[in-house]
């Protein structure tokens, strides 16, 4: 068994989706849940194996340009294939549920798959163009999902952004990538790894760094870190199973998993790596603020998976590619999780979002209670859970590579537990708020199911035995006691303000508007297009009549026609004309050729 | 097996064909354009086990026919574009036996590819100039009737008076450029005649002559400029499976014949020196026509309306790149001789090319025009037909992921390795000229708004025979490595 | 060095005295008629009747005859390179030198089984 086996089975399913069962919605659903459980049990089936092929060679330029579509198959590769399966797996089971009165079931279904293919070659892609494509891919289905019910205005504008704003940070990519291979001749991640063990002949350290910032572009759009994570809340507007898969689990975790990959880039680059670190601590900061004073439930959630990735992204810059790997598998699961348990809520209680209408769940859907707080103490680090383990790992590489970051990264500890103990507080306690939360029911097995796997994986899969047989990366650090103390105290008190300040609450008691409006970051940009982006292409605009269009294009446009026009007449349609012609023409080649040297 | 053999069992297909079209007349096209295409697979799939020249060449037969890779690769060529003529002929019937009158038979239409098929393929062997005129003459006597077969039809007769006189001056200017060649060396073989070319001293000027008297026969076979002025009319006027077939088939065989003879007159020369011997003249001469049959190409294109005018200047676009390809003789850094991307080109032209002409055959079939306005609203009424056609403009345009693209990057590879700047330019901007005129098609298809909503009827041969060449189009693209190892 | 072209010059001399002498001995025995004679003075057409409407209208077949005609004399005229080659390829290359006439007849046989067929020697059809 090969790994491309992975990539064959979605884009399989994709192909019979479309191009078949289109028709069907139930039938494309099997389809696809078929396909991605194949793909669990082929990662599954392949986890001992180690290795890299190349499967065809795309472009081959003699010896200028190389570009394989190659796989591969490292210990890297696997733990991130394993997540995606896995979670893929439960959120399309949950979304047979959750999609079932869905009118359009099919599309939902073969997007998923398109989706599940992108990511696919995101994880195996053994090149940077080839990572380019699938990097443009899940861009692609991430907008298509998004924009699942397009006929909703704002579903339609939110899947918009999302892909506008990943085209900023794609085009840094691509730039980044165009750098690389300016610099190095070789665009395989092997092929740049034995460059940079080489001595990186002869290129300075700035442009090094430079590329490696450009890189961090593409990273920044599709991880949706600062400024460019506008797109991350609004992309709630999808169905919340793709929330779960894509916008928390799989594919803005694609961003730090690239930047893993080049890890050996950031290592090379101190200042790259330094960048890195405090975008990734502001955001984490920037997100957590924001995410406690926002009033619908998978704002809140978006606003967490910002700031998580954040913590990743910033370790990451501070040189610990396994405790970013290590947080992003632990987080996939709690954070699946938790969009799921908000997915079942909100299914529940008639497609209601606002926390303020829900209220007194706990009783009436004990179960998903009990996981959503599996998933709640997870994210929150509640000692020996994962998200504690992988937490802790973070919080102990802040602590020796800088303080300042530490200090940051542990604010935003102490912000987490705050306002995700509101959010279960909000939610689950007190009496109902609205009628559809009095009326809420449990969900069906089918829904809860995948709850409780991935409840039971949140718990367990930080300790070192199932992270190892799991193929997770694991960071190597120490117990440390004030880390630990830290991390509890922040806890604690977090998660303490936050039951005391909204136990029994029926409204929000103190509204902070710049927190609850995101500090102005979607009207400051806003503002930038209209006024500033506006009148500089009022300006151009005019520049563009005048020259472009006038001199440049036009004239060209109307040298071009003329003369195409004079050609046309030349070609009359007499044959005395042409015979003439043909003539005249052989007489100009002889003299060209024999007398004109 | 020798190769010959191949061109014996396609002309005796075509003699079996003959007969049965006259003592069996209930066959029809369709039993016809069956049997020639089987038969023709079947020689398609020997051509991999057939055997060069033996190495003590015994037989005089090797004095005038050579198998080597590059032969055998135009043979592939020259059968495949012969099947997918036949097919589209079959589509093509109905509309032509509306101009052919009573007692008028479609029954030569159908045969006359097979006998021309053997020319071609013989073309792509011939290596002596005396084979090379014969098999000439058999490919191009063919296309005479082929072009001038709606009699009834004034477009076809025109276009066949055309071909015919004109065709007839080229051949003209052949023998007698073959008469001077044969006079300074003495000589028909090409091999030898490279050899003895080395040897001659100061005869520079004559060598040329014969060298512009045979361009000026090849340059009118290829529709290079300035002996392009046939290809508009005739591919206009002609039924349209023949233009395909002159776009296709007879210009693959032109090139390979050309690039043998280029061959032979550069010997080993190679890059453009600048020294003034008469293979840096030759070269400069051949660039120079390039760089002009692409512009005239390109830019003649942009104010078309009729899609078969639009498709006969951009083949002579196409044939600008090829001639650039041919002009740098050994492109230093890439591993291919100009020959293989010349060979690659057409390999890339032909799926394209035969696409956009099988849609236009069936669009014309049931709509009996062949502007490019007919094609308005197609992405509606037929989304499988646009898609293909879709694909195929792409691909002649040299969009990225198909052929086409790949066809065309060889080509600049090699002139910037010789560095061919003002070609460079020149070529960049016909490609530059063919996005827009092949946008035109696109903008067509999907954003004019149709003028009636009636879906075009395909049949399932014609669909999937289609649905192969898009995908062709595509994964050869994808792939490149397919058509290179057929070459090698 | 131009001598070896004589022959051909001498071939030349030939041909245009032949015609020249043709006509001029037309000229001096013929009997001139001295009235004027409408048949006598038309030009010979190939039986066509030179003055008529600007579009006459006539058989196709008489063409058809004619072509298919031209074009089996012009193939037999091929077989005498053949016969002169014929003794020296038979110490030499035997197998070739048969089946290549063999090939060559049989697709001219084909030819005419063709035109056959075709009804194009019928006059009447």
């Amino acid at each position: 068994m090969s790994p491309a086996l992975l990539l064959l089975l979605p884009l399989l399913s994709v192909v019979v989706i479309f191009f078949g069962t289109k028709w069907s919605g139930t039938l494309s659903a099997l389809v696809s849940v078929a396909s991605v459980a194949g793909s669990l049990g082929v990662t599954l089936a392949l986890f001992s194996t180690d290795s890299s092929m190349v499967a065809m060679n795309w472009i081959a330029l003699g010896d200028v340009l190389q570009v394989d579509i190659g796989l591969r198959w490292d210990r890297l590769a696997r733990g991130m294939m394993f997540v995606v399966t896995l979670v893929g797996t439960l959120v399309h089971v949950f979304s047979l549920a959750y999609m079932r009165e869905d009118e359009a079931k099919a599309r939902y279904f073969g997007c998923l798959s398109l989706f599940m293919f992108s990511m696919t070659g995101i994880v195996l892609a053994d090149n940077l163009v080839m990572m380019f494509i699938f990097w443009e891919l899940v861009g692609v289905s991430s907008y298509l999902l998004i924009g699942h019910w397009f006929t909703k205005a704002s579903a339609a504008d939110a899947a918009k952004k999302a892909f506008i704003t990943n085209r900023i940070g794609d085009f840094g990519f691509l730039i980044g990538i165009l750098m690389l291979f300016g610099l190095t001749g070789t665009v395989s991640f092997t092929g740049l790894e034995n460059w940079l063990a080489g001595g990186h002949a002869g290129a300075s350290a700035g442009l090094l760094t430079a590329a490696a910032l450009c890189l961090f572009c593409g990273a920044v759009g599709k991880s949706a870190q600062a400024p460019l994570h506008v797109w991350l809340p609004d992309a709630m507007e999808g169905p919340t199973p793709v929330s779960a898969l894509i916008h928390a689990a799989t594919m803005v975790a694609a961003g730090v998993f690239m930047l893993v990959r080049v890890g050996f880039l950031i290592e090379a680059s101190e200042t790259a790596g330094l960048v890195i670190a405090w975008v990734g601590g502001f955001t984490a900061l920037l997100a957590a603020l924001m995410a406690t004073q926002q009033d619908d439930i998978k704002k809140i959630l978006a606003y967490s998976t910002l700031s998580q990735l954040g913590y990743m992204v910033m370790v990451v810059g501070l040189g610990s590619g396994e405790a970013a790997m290590f947080h992003l598998y632990t987080h996939a699961f709690f954070k699946a999780l938790l969009f799921l348990g908000a997915g079942a809520i909100i299914y529940a209680c008639h497609h209601e979002q606002n926390i303020w209408k829900m209220g007194g769940l706990k009783t009436r859907m004990p179960i998903t209670f009990a996981a959503f707080g599996i998933g709640t103490l997870a994210l929150i680090a509640f000692p020996f859970t994962s998200g504690f383990f992988s937490k802790e790992a973070i919080l102990d590489i802040a602590l020796h590579e800088n303080k300042l970051l530490f200090l940051i990264a542990a604010g935003v500890a102490f912000l987490t537990a705050f306002y995700m103990s509101r959010l279960l507080v909000v939610t689950f306690l007190g009496a109902p708020r609205s009628e559809h939360a009095g009326h809420a029911k449990e969900v069906s097995v089918i829904m809860f199911v995948p709850l409780l796997i991935l409840a039971f994986l949140s718990v367990v899969a930080g300790y070192k035995p199932v992270a190892e047989l799991l193929q997770a990366q694991l960071p190597d650090v120490h117990w440390n006691w004030f880390v630990f103390f830290v991390s509890l105290a922040t806890m604690l008190a977090g998660a303490g303000l936050g039951f005391l300040r909204y136990l029994d609450k029926r409204s929000e008691p103190k509204v902070i508007p710049v927190l609850a409006n995101k500090f102005y970051f979607d009207e400051a940009y806003g503002w930038a297009v209209r006024n500033l982006q506006d009148g500089l292409a009022w300006v151009v605009r005019g520049l563009d009549a005048l020259f472009i269009d006038g001199l440049a294009v036009g004239g060209i446009t109307r040298l071009t026609e003329g003369v195409g026009c004079l050609f046309r007449r030349v070609i009359t349609g007499n044959l005395q004309a042409y015979s003439y012609l043909f003539g005249v023409g052989v007489f100009v080649l002889i003299y060209f050729t024999v007398f004109l040297r | 097996m020798p190769a010959y053999i191949l061109e014996l069992i396609v002309v005796g297909l075509g003699l079996i064909l003959l007969l049965l079209e006259s003592f069996l007349p209930r066959l029809g096209a369709k039993g016809l354009a069956a049997i020639g295409s089987v038969g023709l697979l079947v020689v398609l799939f020997l051509l991999p086990s057939v055997t060069g020249a033996p190495s003590e060449s015994t037989g005089i037969i090797w004095k005038f026919y050579s198998a080597d890779s590059l032969a055998l690769f135009y043979k592939g060529l020259a059968l495949i574009t012969t099947i997918l003529v036949l097919m589209m002929s079959v589509v093509y019937v109905p509309v032509m036996q509306r101009y052919l009158g009573t007692g008028g038979g479609v029954g030569e239409y159908l045969i006359l590819p097979v006998f021309t098929c053997a020319g071609l393929m013989w073309m792509a062997s011939a290596n002596d100039l005396t084979s090379i005129f014969v098999s000439l003459e058999v490919v191009t006597i063919g296309f005479y009737i082929m072009v001038a077969y709606m009699r009834r039809n004034v477009g076809s007769l025109e276009a066949g008076v055309k071909y015919l006189i004109l065709g007839a001056v080229s051949t003209g200017f052949l023998v007698y450029g073959i008469a001077f060649l044969f006079g300074v060396t003495g000589q028909t073989n090409l091999d030898v005649i490279s050899t003895v070319l080395g040897l001659l001293e100061g005869q520079d000027k004559i060598i040329l002559f014969s060298f512009a008297l045979l361009l000026v026969a090849f340059g009118f076979k290829v529709a290079a400029v300035p002996f392009q002025m046939w290809v508009p009319d005739v591919y206009q006027g002609a039924p349209t499976p023949t233009a395909a077939f002159l776009s296709v088939g007879s210009k693959a065989a032109g090139f390979i014949v050309l690039s043998r003879i280029v061959d032979a007159f550069l010997g080993d020369h190679g890059v453009q020196t600048g020294d003034g011997s008469y293979q840096d003249q030759i070269q400069r001469v051949l660039l120079v026509v390039a760089g002009a049959t692409i512009l005239f190409g390109s830019l003649a294109a942009i104010p078309q309306t009729n899609f078969k005018r639009l498709m006969a200047y951009s083949s002579i676009s196409h044939a600008g790149f090829i001639l650039l390809a041919l002009a740098c003789a050994y492109p230093v850094r890439m591993d291919m001789a100009s020959g293989e991307v010349v060979a690659f080109y057409l390999a890339a032209y032909l799926p394209m090319t035969m696409a956009a002409f099988f849609v236009l055959c069936i669009v014309r079939s049931s709509r009996g025009e062949e502007e490019i306005s007919v094609l308005d609203g197609l992405g509606k009424r037929s989304p499988f037909l646009a898609f293909v056609l879709l694909v195929s403009v792409m691909g002649l345009a040299g969009i990225p992921l198909t052929v086409g693209f790949l066809g065309k990057l060889y080509v600049f590879q090699a002139a910037l390795d010789q560095g061919h700047f003002v070609l460079l330019a020149i070529a960049t901007l016909g490609a530059a000229a063919g996005f827009y005129y092949y946008f035109k098609v696109v903008r067509s298809m999907y954003w004019n708004a149709p003028s009636d909503q009636d879906a075009i009827a395909v049949g399932t041969g014609s669909r999937v025979l289609l649905a192969l060449l898009a995908a062709a189009i595509i994964f050869l693209g994808l792939n490149q490595g397919i058509i290179l190892g057929f070459l090698r | 060095m131009l001598n070896q072209y004589i022959p051909v010059l001498m071939h030349l001399l030939v041909v245009v005295g032949f015609a020249t002498m043709t006509l001029l001995m037309s000229v001096w025995f013929g009997r001139r008629s001295t009235s004027k004679q409408d048949i006598k003075d038309t030009a010979y057409e190939c039986g066509m009747i030179p003055i008529g409407e600007n579009q006459p209208r006539f058989s196709v077949k008489f063409y058809i005859v004619a072509m298919l005609f031209v074009l089996f004399d012009i193939e037999v005229v091929f077989l005498y390179p053949w016969a002169v080659v014929f003794r020296d390829f038979l110490s030499a290359d035997q197998i070739l030198i048969f089946w290549s006439i063999l090939g060559f007849v049989g697709i001219l046989f084909v030819a005419y089984l063709y035109a056959l067929k075709k009804r194009a020697l019928n006059w009447v059809g």
